[in-house]
């Protein structure tokens, strides 16, 4: 009988263990990226994002269990110049002050086919949030890590981005491209 | 009665003279006065403008060198050796600096992460990839190509002015369109 009640604790820990597998995977943030590009006055200006936190649960096999979630420091970006840095952190634009953390969270992933998948959820830019879906493609870097890349578009004045002087979308595009690449390591 | 006032530069190279005059002259007024603006739409358009000269002066510079390789320009007017090595060397500097400068400011734009676009239509090639520590770099070099261009330009005018209004001689008017030294002659 105490076999049989050790045999059964050790299959309740089996389970655990399994289950705690769904647990956030860990993202190789120096290998990942979030970067935008928007055109001011007809020219590509680029930029990124040098501090987020992402955690990612990605099990092909049970979407339903699938999550992601990021918070970029919005603080954090990287311009042309740092006068261009201090600019966006104004109120006019991201107003960091108030509004530090922009946040993704999926609400549903669907697999599209050919390691393609659809990954809705609600992104919140200075307390506004906008239902958005990011297509993302997944492949195998040489080490054998899962590289997820995508891109959606966004329009900036939805999240009261460049307002006041800046609203005028002659100068800045409101369409803003975001580009993103996550790095998990390989599924164990 | 001026000295050898048929020793003219031709029209082409008169006309690339002075449209090279109005378009420093208008840049360097713009680049003085847009760096200090706070950021805005207007500091932006300002820059645009910048770069959009500068590449014409770029190209202009181009033209007049490829000009001046087959029309020789009318030899010095008769002064002192020092005067001649001066005129030459300093002819000499403005070419240089008219083709460095602009590229300087191409490579800054670069380095920024900022694709210059000419005239809004005509993407050109970034020359550097983002750096911040180039872009410090090379900000300062435009800075101080420019300030010596503006010591350059200031010393060739004033030395224009010197043979016109001292020495009396044709060094400024065989540069002038002929109608216009006509019209003063007569």
């Amino acid at each position: 009988m105490k076999l049989l009640s050790r045999v059964a604790r050790l299959a309740v820990t089996a389970i655990v263990l399994a289950a705690s597998s769904v647990n956030a995977q860990e993202v190789l943030i120096d290998k990942s990226e979030i970067r935008f590009v928007a055109k001011q006055l007809g020219v590509n200006v680029e930029g990124r994002f040098r501090k987020w936190k992402a955690s990612v649960v990605f099990l092909p096999a049970d979407l339903a269990k699938s999550k992601a979630e990021f918070d970029i420091d919005l603080a954090s970006i990287d311009l042309a110049s740092e006068d261009s840095e201090k600019e966006i952190r104004a109120p006019l634009w991201f107003d960091t002050a108030k509004f530090p953390v922009a946040r993704f969270s999926s609400t549903a992933i669907k697999d599209v086919g050919g390691d393609k998948y659809e990954v809705a959820g609600v992104l919140t830019i200075k307390g506004i949030k906008r239902d958005v879906v990011v297509p993302i493609a997944i492949r195998k870097d040489a080490a054998g890590n899962r590289v997820g890349e995508g891109a959606f578009t966004l329009k900036r004045l939805d999240f009261s981005i460049g307002t006041g002087m800046w609203a005028d979308t002659s100068t800045v595009t409101n369409e803003v491209t975001v580009r993103i690449r996550i790095v998990l390591p390989p599924a164990a | 009665m001026r000295r050898f006032v048929n020793a003219r530069y031709g029209g082409v190279a008169i006309a690339l003279h002075w449209l090279t005059v109005a378009l420093v002259f208008a840049n360097l007024t713009l680049g003085v006065s847009m760096v200090p603006l706070p950021l805005s739409p207007h500091k932006l358009q300002w820059y645009a403008w910048h770069k959009w000269i500068g590449i014409t002066v770029f190209i202009v510079t181009c033209l007049r060198l490829a000009w001046r390789a087959g029309h020789r320009p009318p030899p010095l007017v008769p002064m002192p050796d020092w005067q001649r090595r001066g005129a030459d060397m300093s002819h000499l500097l403005l070419y240089v600096l008219l083709t460095l400068i602009p590229i300087s400011g191409w490579l800054y734009s670069s380095s920024t992460g900022v694709q210059v676009v000419y005239l809004g239509l005509f993407p050109l090639p970034d020359l550097v990839p983002k750096d911040r520590t180039l872009a410090t770099v090379l900000k300062w070099t435009h800075y101080g190509l420019n300030s010596t261009l503006f010591a350059v330009v200031i010393v060739h005018a004033l030395a224009a002015l010197e043979h016109h209004f001292i020495g009396r001689d044709s060094t400024l008017t065989r540069m002038l369109p002929s109608a216009w030294t006509r019209s003063r002659r007569s």
